[in-house]
């Protein structure tokens, strides 16, 4: 579904991957791990179009779309939630889930049927749908970046370190989310990053390991 | 103190009266810039440029008119059709041609390259115009006086002033709020001033909301500089005089804050105004003592947030 194959990419001239290669299938649900300043972020972000590629390719679906501009990733299926959750912190909860599907210009209809979906799964966004989203606390804040990365992500959702900076009763609650999702939404791949390797070996497939811009593939 | 007010109540009316237009004038121009550099981040110099212009346009399109015997109401509608030619033209090809090529390049390089644009438009506007002063007060002569009492005088002022221009800015100011708040486009311009990264994730293409965002900024302070030109005489040199002031409202403000705009606009506009009328050796300071004053205080500005770490 999602594939690195050689990828470069240099930020200031510095070289922060050097020729990853990295496969998401279809439905899979696979790990990045890192120690901070590995290049996970710069990986994700490079999947979702927001880096240019000095070398290499960036596959969705098998087809080359290393040019593809990252405005139009979330039409090709591809839901990001960002490290540090970057939500717009003048919309509420609801305004933030929205506006990919609004973007995108799907029929009301069908934006309706995904805020739904996404209430079933999570429902503890139903209640924070009118709340401001500057006003969350950082885990209710991860939850609503989870949502809205589903909202458009129909065929993969890349989740930056959500579970870093997450309480113990917190992370327990965010990975049974990612359980729920992946048995009512099996076609959707994910992809995760994390510094801790344990911790994700219960919920994923397949781990890659990233260190110092190179990935070696592990587990 | 008491006695002195006695004295100048007629001076104070005038300078309030005066300085309200003006801030109404001063508001266009700021929350235009401001919108502008919320999402394009670039400081445009020339902002003041499209001011002048647009009072150019304005003017000669109104003498034209006027000369061809037509009737007074389209004074009005020449005002806000100049504005929407210039800011319509003028936006999207400065946007496309310049701006476009220094987007995310070093401050210094885009202050630079505003600022000849800058240059570049003044004389342009000097080739178009020349040098002598140009007016077109029709539209202020129109809608004749209104006598507004103060205190135990009247004062005698016009209605374009007293009613059209506050009138232009609120309606500008609740329409923006309205836009912003419950429209797509209103929120998807929002989205990337927060933050474009996050906003181009999320599907939104952050080049088309450039040109849209500039080009409503540049009609904005077109039509401020068209508002403006029943009530002043054009020379060369309006469109830097009035850059500098709408960066003191704007810095007075803090980024991001339209409703902000708004007052420190009144706050400025009123300042100067009384300078001038009452301590008029201090007119050219004034906005700026109140800027010093604010920042001193609130280095992020009056309404302004501290910011955060913004990738
Ligand atoms: N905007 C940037 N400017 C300069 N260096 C960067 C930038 N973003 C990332 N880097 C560098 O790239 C490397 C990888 O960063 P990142 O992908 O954020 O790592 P991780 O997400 O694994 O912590 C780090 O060494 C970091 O310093
Ligand atoms: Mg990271």
């Amino acid at each position: 579904m999602l594939e690195l194959a050689g990828v470069t990419v240099e930020i200031a001239g510095v070289s922060v991957l050097r020729a990853v290669s990295l496969h998401v299938p279809a439905g899979g649900r696979v790990a990045l791990i890192g120690r901070n300043g590995a290049g996970k972020t710069t990986t994700l972000r490079t999947l979702m179009g927001l880096l240019p590629c000095r070398a290499g390719r960036v596959l969705i679906g098998g087809e080359d779309e290393t040019h593809l501009p990252a405005h139009h990733r979330p039409r090709h299926g591809i839901g990001y939630a960002p490290e540090d959750r970057r939500l717009f912190g003048s919309f509420t909860v609801r305004e933030n889930l929205l506006l990919p599907v609004q973007v995108l210009g799907l029929p009301a209809a069908e934006q309706a049927r995904r805020l739904d979906a996404v209430f079933t799964l999570l429902p503890e966004l139903a209640e924070l749908a009118p709340r401001r989203a500057a006003g969350l606390s950082g885990g209710q804040g991860k939850m609503v970046a989870l949502g809205r990365a589903l909202m458009v992500g129909t065929r993969a959702v890349l989740l930056d370190e959500p579970f870093q900076g997450l309480a113990p009763a917190l992370a327990l609650r965010y990975a049974e989310a990612l359980s729920r999702l992946h048995h009512a939404l099996p076609e959707v791949a994910i992809l995760i990053t994390e510094s801790n390797p344990e911790l994700l070996r219960p919920l994923v497939e397949r781990t890659f390991v990233i260190e110092r811009g190179e990935i070696a593939p592990a587990g | 103190m008491a006695e002195w007010l006695g004295q100048n109540t007629l001076l104070l009316g005038l300078a309030l009266l005066d300085g309200l237009a003006y801030a109404a004038l001063v508001f266009m121009v700021a929350v235009g810039l401001n919108l502008v550099f919320g999402v394009l981040r670039i400081i445009n110099i020339a902002h003041g440029s499209l001011f002048a212009i647009g009072g150019y346009a304005a003017a000669s399109l109104g003498l034209f008119l006027a000369a061809h015997g037509l009737p007074g109401w389209i004074q009005y509608v020449a005002l806000v059709l100049a504005a929407a030619l210039v800011g319509g033209i003028l936006g999207p090809v400065i946007e496309r041609l310049v701006l476009r090529r220094i987007y995310g390049h070093e401050q210094v390089l885009q202050l630079l390259v505003t600022f000849a644009l800058f240059m570049i438009l003044e004389d342009v506007q000097k080739l178009v115009w020349g040098v002598q002063p140009v007016t077109n007060d029709a539209p202020l002569r129109l809608l004749g006086t209104v006598d507004v009492p103060f205190g135990e005088d009247v004062i005698p002022f016009t209605a374009y002033q007293l009613f059209v221009l506050p009138g232009v800015a609120l309606a500008t100011l609740g329409g923006l709020a309205w836009f912003l708040r419950r429209t797509l486009t209103g929120r998807i311009i929002v989205a990337v001033t927060t933050d474009r990264e996050a906003a181009t994730a999320m599907g939104i293409d952050a080049r088309r909301v450039f040109l849209l965002t500039f080009t409503f900024g540049a009609g904005l302070a077109a039509l401020g500089g068209a508002l403006a030109s029943p009530t002043t005489t054009l020379v060369p040199g309006i469109g830097a005089s009035t850059i500098v002031l709408s960066f003191a409202v704007v810095a007075t403000a803090g980024l991001g804050q339209i409703e902000g705009a708004a007052i420190s606009s009144l706050l400025i506009g009123i300042g100067r105004s009384a300078a001038v009328y009452l301590a008029p050796e201090f007119e050219v300071v004034v906005p700026y003592l109140i800027m010093v004053a604010v920042l001193l205080v609130r280095p992020q500005g009056l309404f302004g947030v501290v910011e955060t770490r913004r990738v």
